[in-house]
């Protein structure tokens, strides 16, 4: 039944998303209710995302929209990892909407877009998070299991 | 799951006999002597599937603002919370298991009792929403507080339990009406044909397969096996109204077969440009086939490229480490080799690959051919060394050996110097014990003295050496 749930709430998604989408986020692939590829662009002219698409990789569980989608950027030859202090080079994002505190059963594929284009959107580091390396390199964990600690109010 | 607000049948509701009905009052079940047959019949069927409220297709658009934030369907049984928000009731049962926040503005709730009754302006606009019923085949439409009812009590193609005794495999309520009693899975006999066939599809078979049971055409009076009717009148009765063959290109003419048949024989003026516009349709077939091929050539070659490149590199991080200049010479002609070759190969994935594949094998045996010699040619170093020290060894002992026979030979000579001496001294003892007896200094007794004088140089030579040599040599023999 929850499995059924999921899956109904993600037709209605499907249905919304492939007729009208906002402006700089682009559905590539949603062939099951499991995994989706959407690419997200940077509107303004911010330097550091200019003429820049970003994939990003959605997975779904039998719990959504209850409990949150796991989202990565992934890396292909034409679409690189946005540098941003709270994305680390592997993909993995540190964002309270991602995580179960911060996440709220209203949210949707597309809002989780339009917030990570924002979250690019007021970044001007052009750095990666504090410990990136060792994070990158020591990290097994699926994303939704890591505690962030989410620290920064600012971006 | 609870129907939706006041899922009421409308006043053709007879026998209102909904088993989740959230109303509180529920007509008792209808008296045994009032319902007609048709309607007891109905009634008695145990419908198998519940109605999915959130599978429901909608006609038209619906409002976002009566859309459940959660499940974003148009709400199902909502409530309200205190913070004004409103909800399908199972949807925020589900979502305040995990966090007992409002959805949307996270203040805090508690599960049931923080609920309260939806406005009924909002019930009222949803029970008004049209909608489709979920029944395939079944294209009845009307407003959602009627689905409830039509669904369960109406409509022909909801599942219902067979009835036949015992079984319960599903079958569609117009099948149930139609043949009261006995199970509808059974086989039984086409009373045409005399084929078996299952009694639930009988009437499908009638219409489709049946080559026994004979129809008229209605409009040639033509005689045929009734399943052959439909493409008969679709595609030969001359009577029936048909198309030109070319409407497609525009041409206008929709009359009898026959008379549509003679006005293609003399010739359509649209044929022409319906053969153009069939002609162009193929080649841009074609085109969009060329233009396949092409990206699929490009692509492939774009990953032969990369597949170079990575080998390329491969191998110089390989023999970066050995220094073997002669070996990167071999490197250098091959990586020429290939920077000329991808203009000679232009297409065909199989010639190419097995170009690569040629080529690859080419490099690897010659890499290892290179690695066979340099192996060869530590051995030859090794064994040669293995042999010099040997040989070494050998030569130690020969030279001992040597020494040894010379010792022996030193020794030889003294113990025949000696016999030789001691022989010679009897002998000059006799010849003097003779010379004394018979003569001395004599000119003839000079000879055996020469002679004998040799013998003494020698006896002296080997008092010398055996005097200071002899318990030496001895010792060491």
């Amino acid at each position: 039944m929850s499995a059924g749930f999921a899956a109904k709430r993600l037709g209605k998604e499907l249905q919304k998303i492939s007729t009208s989408l906002p402006p700089g986020i682009e559905l590539v692939t949603a062939e099951n209710f499991e995994e989706w590829l959407l690419d997200i662009k940077v509107l303004d002219s911010n330097p550091l995302y200019e003429n820049e698409t970003y994939r990003l990789k959605f997975r779904f569980g039998s719990t959504y929209p209850i409990e949150p989608p796991e989202v990565v950027f992934i890396q292909l030859p034409d679409r690189p990892i946005p540098i941003h202090p709270h994305v680390y080079s592997n993909g993995i994002i540190c964002l309270d909407l991602l995580g179960q505190q911060g996440w709220s059963p209203v949210q949707n594929v597309e809002s989780i877009c339009m917030s990570l284009q924002s979250m690019l959107t007021g970044n001007s580091k052009n750095e990666r998070p504090p410990g990136d390396e060792d994070f990158v390199r020591a990290n097994r964990q699926r994303p939704k299991d890591i505690q962030f600690y989410y620290h920064d109010n600012d971006v | 799951m609870p129907p939706p607000n006041t899922p009421e049948e409308g006043a053709l509701a007879t026998a209102s006999s909904e088993p989740s009905s959230p109303e509180p009052a529920p007509v008792p079940l209808t008296a045994p002597n009032s319902p007609s047959a048709i309607g007891f019949a109905e009634f008695k069927y145990i419908f198998i599937t519940k109605l999915d409220y959130q599978a429901i297709e909608y006609v038209g658009e619906v409002d976002d603002t009566l859309l459940c934030p959660v499940c974003r369907t148009p709400f199902i049984s909502p409530i309200t919370t205190p913070c004004g928000h409103t909800f399908c009731r199972e949807c925020i049962d589900r979502a305040l298991e995990t966090q007992s926040t409002c959805p949307i503005d996270r203040q805090r709730i508690r599960k049931t009792r923080d609920y309260h009754l939806c406005p009924l302006i909002i019930k009222e606009q949803l029970d008004r929403l049209m909608v489709k019923c979920p029944n395939k085949g079944c294209n009845h439409q009307c407003p959602r507080e009627h689905l409830e009812g039509h669904y369960k009590r109406r409509c022909d193609f909801t599942l219902v339990q067979c009835t036949g005794p015992d079984c319960v495999k599903p079958i569609t309520r117009r099948v149930a009406r139609k043949r009261l009693g006995g199970c509808m899975h059974d086989e039984v006999d086409c009373r045409h044909c005399g084929d078996k066939v299952c009694s639930m599809e009988l009437d499908s078979h009638y219409d489709n397969d049946c080559m026994g049971r004979v129809a008229v055409c209605s409009d040639c009076r033509q005689v045929m096996p009734n399943p052959s009717m439909t493409r008969h009148k679709h595609e030969d009765c001359p009577k029936v109204d048909a198309p030109c063959k070319w409407h497609s290109a525009g041409c206008r003419v929709f009359k009898r077969r026959e008379l549509v048949k003679k006005h293609e024989a003399e010739g359509c003026s649209f044929e022409v440009i319906s053969r153009m516009l069939q002609q162009q349709a193929e080649d841009r077939k074609r085109l969009d086939e060329m233009a396949r091929h092409v990206a699929r050539c490009e692509e492939r070659h774009a990953r032969r490229e990369a597949r170079r490149a990575a080998r390329a590199q491969a191998h110089a991080t390989a023999h970066g480490t050995n220094n073997n200049n002669d070996h990167r010479s071999i490197e250098a002609t091959h990586s020429a080799a290939h920077s000329a070759e991808p203009s000679s190969d232009g297409d065909g994935d199989v010639g190419g690959s097995t170009e690569d594949y040629v080529l690859a094998q080419f490099e690897r045996l010659e890499s290892e051919l290179e690695i066979l010699r340099q192996q060869s040619r530590d051995m030859d170093a090794r064994q040669s060394h293995i042999i010099l020290q040997h040989a070494a060894h050998f030569s130690d002992q020969i030279a001992e050996i040597g020494s040894k026979v010379g010792v022996v030979n030193m020794h030889l000579s003294w113990l025949m110097s000696l016999q030789r001496q001691s022989r010679s001294s009897t002998a000059a003892a006799a010849i003097a014990g003779a010379a004394a007896s018979v003569a001395s200094g004599s000119s003839s007794g000079a000879r055996p003295g020469s002679s004998d004088g040799s013998g003494w140089r020698y006896s002296g030579d080997d008092r010398r050496y055996s005097e200071g040599g002899r318990p030496e040599s001895l010792h060491r023999l």
